[in-house]
Order: C-alpha cells, then sequence, then structure tokens
C-alpha cells in the first residue's frame, strides 16, 4: 500500500463517548511489540499484517496462538503486526454512522492499508464476524471482487481445517501450525510489495507452502443434489507441522491487556496434540503429533514470565495436561521460586482421578474452587462407542474423595446426540447424577450438603470434519429437545443446575463445519441480514439462517443431519490432515462394536 | 502474627495521574494495572490471609470512565526497605507514560482507608458551549445559583462551583466544582456522589446545548477542620 491512512486520537475520543468498555479499543498495552509505519524501524518495504480476531477483544486476548503469533511476526525485522478484534455492537454502530472504518489497535490503521490481512477463527459461528470485519474495514468480502489494492486476505485457526464455506472470501488459507509457515508466508509477500508483483504471482508462489490452500487452484464439481463429485486436481493440500517445538519457547512477554479478559492470567501452552482418540473431538486429530516441551525450559520461561508480567495466576494449557508426565515436576519448579506472589494456577484440561487429586489441592492452594469432570456420556456403552475412557467407579471414587476433602462443587459436561445412541443412554445420564448426589450425602454432613452445588452443562454432538464421527448425522434438533427435557425433568433440582446449548445454534454450527463452498451464500446473505456474533446466544438468530438456506435453494438437513455415506467424497478431502480418511473409517467401525 | 510495628515502617502513599488514552480504563482496571507494574518491579508485597490472598493496596475513590485524573492515590505496603524516590523510578519504569507517580511518601502515622478518609474532590470541566452562545450558559448558571444548595458545608456534602472564561478558546469557558454534590430541588435534595453527577450534569447541560470537555479530577481532599489538605498532606 502507497500511503497508510491512520484515525487520530481526537476522532477516536469522539467515537468513544458513551461506548461500553472503551478500554478495549485504546491501545497502550504493555507488551505491544508493532513497528510504526514511517519510523526507522518501520522502513518503507515492511510488511504490514493485520491479524484480525473476529471475536471482541475480552475474549481475543486470551487466546494464547494470537500471542504466539503476534510475537514471532513483530521479532522479525522485515515484518509489523498489528491487531485487529470485533468491535461491539455498539461500537460498530458508531463507526457505521460516522463512516469510519475498522482500525488496529497499535498504530491505529484502517484495515483496508495494510497488505495483508489474516484472521484466526476459533469457531465456525464466528464466520458472520469475519464478513463484517471485512465490510467494516473497507474491504469487499468477495476475494474476486478485490482489486489488486486491496489487501491480501487470509483464514487460518481451527476452524477452517475445512475451509470450503469461507473460501469465497478468502484468498488463501493456512492449514495447520501457525509459526513456521506465517513467516515463509510474508516473505513472499515482501517480494510482492517490493518488485510490484500481481496478486496471482503471490498466490501462486505461497501455494506451493505446505499449509496453504488458495482456492482459485482448486474447481469443484458437484453432483445435483449438493454432493461433491469431483474436486480437482488430485493434489493435496499438505497441513503445515512444526516437528520441533521446543525450537519456538513459549511467549514471555505477551500483551498484557490493560481490561479484563475472559482469562486474564500468563498463559503456557505445555504440549501440543493429544493422544486420546475420542472419536468426537476435532481437536485430537488436527493438532497431531503429540508434541511436549521440555519441562527444564518450560519452568525457566515461566517463572520469567511470572516476573515480566506482574501476573499472579498461571495457566498451563494442553488438550490434556495429565498426558503430559512430569506435571508435579512443573508445577513444584514454578511455585517454588516465586513463592512470595502467592501464585494461583490453572490446568483447564486436567484429567481428575483420586490420586492427581492431591494436585489439585496443591494448585488450588487450599481454595477448593471446584472440580470438573466431562464424562460426555452417562452409559459406559457410550463412552466406548465414543472412546472417552473415563470409569464411573474410578470418577465416583474421586467425587467422593474430594467431597470428603471439603469441596462442594462439581461440574460436569455431558453430550447428547451421540452416534447410535438410544434411551438408557440419556436415562443414564440422569443415573449418574444421582449416583453423585448419593456420594455426597454419604461424604457430607448436612450444613455442608446444603451448600453442594453441581454444575451440568449439555451440548449437542455436532460432527466435525477429520474425526472418525465426521459421517454421522447431527441429532434432530426435536429430539435433542426432547431428550434435553428428559435430562432435566428427571435430575433432582435441589442441587443441580443445567446449562445447555440451543440445539437450533448446534445445527448452524454443524453446516458451517462440514459444509461445502455452497454453504458460502449462505453465510453471506444471513450476515446480510443481520447475523453476527452467532457464538452468543443473545444474538443468535435461527430465523436468518433459515430464510437464507431456503433463498439459496438448500436445505439445510442436507448439511447437517443427513450425515455423508461412507464412500462419498468429502468437501475437505483435499486437506492432508495428516491423519488418513481410512484411518478415520476403521475408527469408525470400531465404534460400532459397541453397539 | 505479624508485628504491628514493622508492617506500619513499610506502608507508602503514591500519587499518580491517569491520562490521554488511559482515561478510558476503569479503577479496577488501573488497580490491576499498578500492582502488576509493582509485580514487575520486583517489590515484595504483603498480602491478605485467607484462602484468597489479596495484596495489601487500597486505592482513592474511582474517577469516572472518561475523565482524566491528576490525583488518584493508593496506600500499600511492601515489604523490604525501599527508598522513595527509588520506589517512584522503578515502579514508573514498568508503567506507561499514561500513568505515571508523581509522588511517593512513607505513611509514619497510623492513617486510614484512603475511601474513607477523602472528604472531598476537586474537579475541572471546559463547558463548550458550541452554536448556542453565551445566553445558554447564563441561563444555565442561573438556573443552578436558583436551584442548588451552595456552599453547604458538611462532612459529605460540599459542593462549589466558579465558572471562569478560559484565556483561548472563546466559547469554553470553564467550571470548577469541587465536593459532593447537594442537588437540585426537585430531585429530593438528594446528595449525588460525583459519578453520579457526572452523568447528572452532563443530562442538564444537553437542555442547553453545552458539552463537556476535558473534564479533570484536579485534586482530592481531607478534611481535617476548617482545612483542605491532600492527602500527602496529613501522613
Amino acid at each position: 500500500m502507497d500511503k497508510i491512512k491512520k484515525l487520530n486520537f481526537n476522532l477516536l475520543e469522539e467515537l468513544l463517548e458513551d461506548i461500553e468498555k472503551p478500554g478495549r479499543y485504546i491501545n497502550n498495552e504493555t507488551g505491544t511489540k508493532s513497528k510504526s509505519p514511517g519510523s526507522p524501524a518501520g522502513q518503507s518495504d515492511m510488511v504490514f499484517m493485520a491479524l484480525v480476531f473476529p471475536d471482541i477483544y475480552d475474549v481475543g486476548m486470551s487466546n494464547t496462538g494470537l500471542q504466539i503469533l503476534y510475537h514471532i511476526i513483530n521479532e522479525h525485522p522485515d515484518f509489523s503486526v498489528e491487531r485487529v478484534f470485533s468491535p461491539w455492537v455498539d461500537f460498530e454502530k458508531r463507526l457505521r454512522s460516522k463512516k469510519v472504518k475498522l482500525f488496529s489497535l497499535e498504530n491505529r490503521i484502517f484495515l483496508d492499508c495494510f497488505d495483508i490481512v489474516g484472521f484466526t477463527v476459533q469457531h465456525e459461528l464466528l464466520y458472520t464476524n469475519i464478513l463484517n470485519a471485512l465490510d467494516l474495514g473497507g474491504i469487499n468480502i468477495n476475494s474476486k471482487k478485490r482489486s489488486e489494492d486491496s489487501p491480501l486476505v487470509c483464514a487460518g485457526g481451527p476452524a477452517v481445517v475445512n475451509p470450503g464455506p469461507l473460501s469465497g472470501f478468502m484468498d488463501f488459507f493456512v492449514i495447520g501450525d501457525g509459526e513456521e509457515i506465517v513467516i515463509s508466508i510474508l516473505m513472499k509477500v515482501k517480494e510482492y510489495k517490493k518488485n510490484n508483483k500481481g496478486k496471482s504471482w503471490v498466490l501462486k508462489e505461497i501455494s506451493r507452502l505446505d499449509g496453504v490452500y488458495v482456492p482459485e487452484f482448486y474447481k469443484f464439481y458437484y453432483y445435483s443434489d449438493g454432493r461433491v463429485k469431483k474436486i480437482e486436481p488430485g493434489k493435496m493440500v499438505k497441513k503445515a507441522v512444526v516437528r520441533d517445538i521446543n525450537k519456538y519457547g513459549i511467549v514471555k512477554d505477551p500483551v498484557i491487556p490493560n481490561i479484563k479478559t475472559v482469562h486474564d492470567r500468563f498463559t503456557v501452552e505445555i504440549m501440543r496434540g493429544c493422544g486420546r482418540g475420542c472419536r468426537f473431538c476435532q481437536a485430537g486429530i488436527i493438532y497431531r503429533p503429540v508434541r511436549k516441551r521440555k519441562v527444564e525450559s518450560l519452568i525457566k520461561d515461566s517463572v520469567r514470565g511470572i516476573k515480566n508480567t506482574g501476573y499472579d495466576e498461571i495457566s498451563f494449557l494442553s488438550l490434556s495436561s495429565s498426558d503430559y508426565g512430569k506435571i508435579e515436576q512443573l508445577i513444584e519448579g514454578v511455585i517454588n521460586p516465586l513463592k512470595s506472589r502467592r501464585l494461583s494456577i490453572s490446568m483447564p484440561s486436567l484429567r481428575l482421578n483420586s490420586f492427581n487429586l492431591k494436585l489439585l489441592e496443591i494448585i488450588q492452594s487450599g481454595r477448593k474452587t471446584g472440580l470438573t469432570f466431562a464424562p460426555e456420556a452417562g452409559s459406559q456403552r457410550m463412552r466406548d462407542i465414543i472412546n472417552k475412557n473415563i470409569k464411573e467407579d474410578e470418577m465416583l471414587d474421586c467425587i467422593k474423595m474430594a467431597f470428603g476433602k471439603g469441596w462442594e462443587r462439581v461440574k460436569l459436561y455431558f453430550m447428547i446426540g451421540l452416534p447410535f445412541e438410544n434411551k438408557q443412554d440419556i436415562v443414564q445420564i440422569v443415573g449418574l447424577i444421582g449416583k453423585i448426589i448419593q456420594a455426597a450425602k454419604g461424604e457430607m454432613d448436612r450444613k455442608k450438603l446444603s451448600r453442594l452445588k453441581i454444575n451440568i452443562s449439555i451440548n449437542a454432538f455436532c460432527p466435525k470434519p477429520f474425526t472418525p464421527f465426521q459421517w454421522v448425522g447431527l441429532g434432530n434438533p426435536g429430539m435433542l429437545y426432547d431428550k434435553f427435557n428428559y435430562i432435566l425433568s428427571n435430575v433432582p433440582k435441589r442441587y443441580v443446575n443445567i446449562r445447555w446449548a440451543d440445539p437450533y445454534m448446534s445445527m448452524v454450527e454443524c453446516a458451517l463445519s462440514t459444509g461445502s463452498q455452497l454453504i458460502g451464500d449462505v453465510i453471506e446473505n444471513s450476515w446480510r441480514n443481520g447475523a453476527k456474533f452467532d457464538n452468543w446466544s443473545d444474538f443468535f438468530n435461527f430465523d436468518i439462517w433459515k430464510e437464507s438456506f431456503k433463498k439459496k435453494g438448500l436445505d439445510i438437513n442436507f448439511f447437517t443431519t443427513r450425515g455423508f455415506s461412507v464412500d462419498e467424497v468429502l468437501p475437505w478431502d483435499f486437506i492432508d490432515i495428516g491423519v488418513r480418511k481410512k484411518t478415520l473409517l476403521r475408527e469408525y467401525e470400531k465404534s460400532k462394536k459397541f453397539i | 502474627m505479624k508485628n504491628q510495628k514493622s508492617l506500619y515502617d513499610n506502608r507508602i502513599r503514591f500519587k499518580f495521574f491517569k491520562k490521554g488514552e488511559f482515561r478510558y480504563l476503569s479503577h479496577l482496571d488501573i488497580s490491576r494495572i499498578i500492582i502488576r507494574a509493582l509485580n514487575r518491579a520486583g517489590f515484595k508485597l504483603e498480602y491478605s490471609q485467607g484462602y484468597n490472598p489479596r495484596p495489601l493496596i487500597n486505592f482513592s475513590n474511582p474517577t469516572p470512565l472518561g475523565i482524566e485524573s491528576m490525583a488518584e492515590y493508593a496506600d500499600v505496603i511492601i515489604g523490604g526497605s525501599v527508598g522513595e524516590d527509588e520506589l517512584k523510578k522503578r515502579i514508573n519504569r514498568e508503567l506507561n507514560q499514561n500513568v505515571q507517580i508523581t509522588e511517593v511518601k512513607k505513611i509514619l502515622i497510623k492513617a486510614g482507608k484512603l475511601m474513607n478518609e477523602i472528604g472531598l474532590n476537586f474537579y475541572i470541566f471546559s463547558l463548550d458551549i458550541g452554536e448556542s452562545g453565551s445566553e445558554s450558559v447564563e441561563e444555565f448558571c442561573k438556573v443552578i445559583d436558583n436551584n442548588l444548595i451552595k456552599g453547604y458545608h458538611s462532612y459529605s456534602a460540599i459542593f462549589d462551583y466558579e465558572i471562569v472564561p478560559e484565556r483561548k478558546g472563546y466559547n469554553i469557558i470553564l467550571l470548577k466544582l469541587s465536593g459532593y454534590a447537594k442537588i437540585f430541588k426537585e430531585k429530593n435534595n438528594q446528595i449525588f456522589k460525583f459519578n453520579d453527577f457526572y452523568s447528572f450534569l452532563k443530562e442538564r447541560l444537553k437542555e442547553y446545548k453545552i458539552k463537556i470537555r476535558n473534564a479533570k479530577k484536579e485534586e482530592m481532599f481531607v478534611i481535617q477542620g476548617d482545612n483542605l489538605r491532600t492527602p500527602m498532606e496529613v501522613i
């Protein structure tokens, strides 16, 4: 871009009048690293990238992936990246009414002035926010309608491993780990900018890299009913993988938000990938192989990070922390040198049993905030089908022990609408909750019992690409309602709180996750009719989506409850995620043994 | 039990400002920012007892979101002996230029919580009368004069204001306002804390097409008898 246009502070002040949480839009955090355009560091051939998280600041700043990419790109002398988040509805309204484009935080550069705009997409229900951000930023949402001057637009992250639905809006996609590939891509973008090469040149160049998918270079053929007939060329796009994760240390000096965010703490990714093999779980497949960080460097870097940031909470992230192996060593190693700081520790994915309950006691330092279990299903039969390796006895033993030690709150995650589900599976969810209450009555006196809280979270199973259950259809929303209502009316109300996700929201999520390019028009139409923040139940409006499907001549059931037949070409078959379709199918067949 | 004496020795009061972008941060945000800066600067904070230990630090009353403040105060207990200047230097290095400590002083007497001690806040506003002309200001002042209980001196309800033309801007005047406001008669003569008063005043001014510009908290005072003293003067 020849000229970088920025929003000046006086105008921002005017825009922020009476805006909710203005701290979201003001930058000036400790730890920002972008280079200013025009400054000696920001020389003229520097590539300026906008990293867009299509949700509000409070959510986006809690994302570790964003911090990793931000750090890696800004460390490079030739590249500068700035953060952009979705404005909350009040600020969007203000921007639109004052005709001000969406801008980045660091230097308040308007979105359409960047060389490249990259979205990190964590959830399919944020697709409409992506279109909204492009539009607010003065960029045409359709890649084919964008001129040579307009920035390159790309997307990466777990919610675009099936790029089909967004392919009409993106110049390219990044599949897999971002650390290495983002630099390789930006090198080519630098050459493109410096030598005034065309967009088609740069897209051709980067399409040679593992992990880059350029929609323009692939052609889809469909049957008249909407199934995919053929994808050309046959060459697959291979996922980018960082083989040696220890080559990249954790981010020790992240951007520290000024306002309170969803997770206001120092985060440490201890390992990537998960070897558990739950058959519904997409993360378990797409983040493979399992890579652990060395405990010695984790300890050193975590202590450094806590000193650098001043945080008093640290979170050890992974998909299954219990499988890391050296958790105790890690925790001790971090706590000891920081004794005076009263550090609190969280470990979101710790699989609890009687053995590591002691560990949890150390972590929660006597606070006993609550125990979380994810049995996902009520019956052993169903847990075998989905390959969730939790035994009821083990879990109940742990819960009993916890109640005896003074815990008063338990949280449980369940899914309904799982493949091959029958009435008994649902009945046994209620049964399991009953057993937990019995356990509590056995361990707690009356006074304590009155404080017992069992929080139950129930989600509809949503089939995801690259999982053994990718062929399974989504449960019929009406039947999901019935199942949920059965649970609701049969659990004892006294101690139990139940939360559940709208099955129609799951329906849209399913269509967006497993859809093909045909879904693109539906997304655009829904967005034009006001769909945004679809992951927020206050904003989600199924009618908009239903109408959009109808308008585009598509049947939402075809994309959701139908499922896929095993010999069908799947819309994401051209992506090589690292696990073969054959392997996934074998796992699917295995699950049927338990029916 | 900790030796009370040693605790008193390490009590420190500091004054800081928040301006520019930082005036868009809430009181709680600023508190977190200051605590993290103290941690980064390597100071050993004292913590409260109990399951949820919190650093022993308390702040003066909140300034509303969006208003600059030249006078925010905090009392903190810090382990070890650190000189006042060194403390200021080390914390400021960890803070954004929009929030900086201007004064540090050891607390040598028994002092209560800042929130309870402060009896009076002093604010300055610029009023932008824009196109509406100076008559509307006069009208507004007359309404205030008639309806406002002015100069009412009790411990918790003191209100005073002064409107002076600002030198530079022709259509900008300066309103000086101090204390809690005991306000208009139709409002049941209730006492507003500043936060409520600010939004009340803003609404009121809209009727006269006057906008508040550059509201700023200038200072806070502790009331001792008939005297006003800054929080730094009383320790």
